[in-house]
């Protein structure tokens, strides 16, 4: 499995736990469910994650985890080379092609970064 | 949220007069194909996977023929709004049963503060309540009769 292959599924798997949290949170389910969205479905979603971290590495999933535990967002993306995480400069050679599949991780945050 | 600026977030690439597809699964491949090629969104496989995990947590199909397939992901840098038809009917899983003809995509990226995509949502639901304005967007031709149409239901 490539790398870049690690970094979809880093963002799957936060994209996935922000969506359970959402789901959970009463204020968000009730404002779903007063549009006509049912919120039924946490166990598969939860059933989807364990799936998907069976399928990270683990060292990669424990770093995951750890920055998740610690700041909320593991994984964030970079936009105008910068990090979202706390917006500073991700160097040049970090976005060059050689680098750009590759999960790098911020120099300032250590955040793991991700180019949508 | 006003008219102008939801259809700020549509565009003509994001209109899709006809989808092929008959089967959820493959409805949500196409509405995803289409809002990578009409859109900045890059990563085709993360976006569906979101997609397919919102479906699990309930459907996003409700009455009338209407689906909201929606999420935030990190692979999405700014709310779009792709809009897309079924002349022949998606089964989608909808609350009546019936097929969906109209779909309504919306891909909002996570640090959507005030959940925007919701209001957003929320706008679309209330302009395509009436019956005639459902009929009449399976019967525009381009996106420009599109966003005419939602400017008048709006007014």
């Amino acid at each position: 499995m490539s790398d870049r292959n690690q970094a979809q599924l880093l963002v799957a798997l936060q994209d996935l736990q922000e969506m359970i949290l959402e789901a959970e949170d009463p204020a968000q389910r009730q404002q779903l469910e007063s549009m006509g969205f049912p919120v039924t479905g946490i166990e598969e979603l939860r059933t989807a994650q364990q799936k998907l971290e069976g399928l990270i590495r683990p060292a990669m999933l424990g770093k995951y985890r750890r920055l998740y535990k610690r700041s909320g967002r593991a994984i964030v993306p970079v936009v105008d080379a910068t990090c979202t995480g706390c917006f500073a400069a991700i160097p040049t050679s970090f976005t060059s092609s050689v680098n750009r599949d590759k999960v790098m991780t911020c120099e300032s945050c250590g955040r793991m970064l991700y180019w949508p | 949220m006003k008219i102008d600026e939801l259809i700020n977030h549509m565009s003509p690439e994001l209109f899709v007069g006809d989808l092929k597809a008959t089967t959820k699964d493959e409805a949500l491949e196409e509405l995803t194909d289409a809002v990578v090629a009409g859109s900045q969104i890059k990563d085709k496989q993360t976006v569906l996977e979101m997609l397919r995990n919102r479906e699990s947590l309930g459907s996003t199909a409700l009455e009338k023929g209407i689906a909201f397939p929606h999420g935030r992901s990190l692979a999405v840098k700014e709310l779009t709004i792709l809009v897309a038809r079924s002349m022949k009917g998606v089964a989608f899983d909808s609350e009546d049963g019936k097929p969906t003809h109209l779909f309504f995509l919306l891909l909002a990226p996570p640090q959507d503060t005030g959940n925007y995509y919701l209001q957003a949502l929320g706008k679309i639901a209330e302009l395509v309540r009436a019956d005639s304005v459902c009929n009449a967007m399976m019967e525009v031709r381009n996106f420009e009769e599109l966003s005419s149409l939602l400017r008048e239901s709006a007014s």
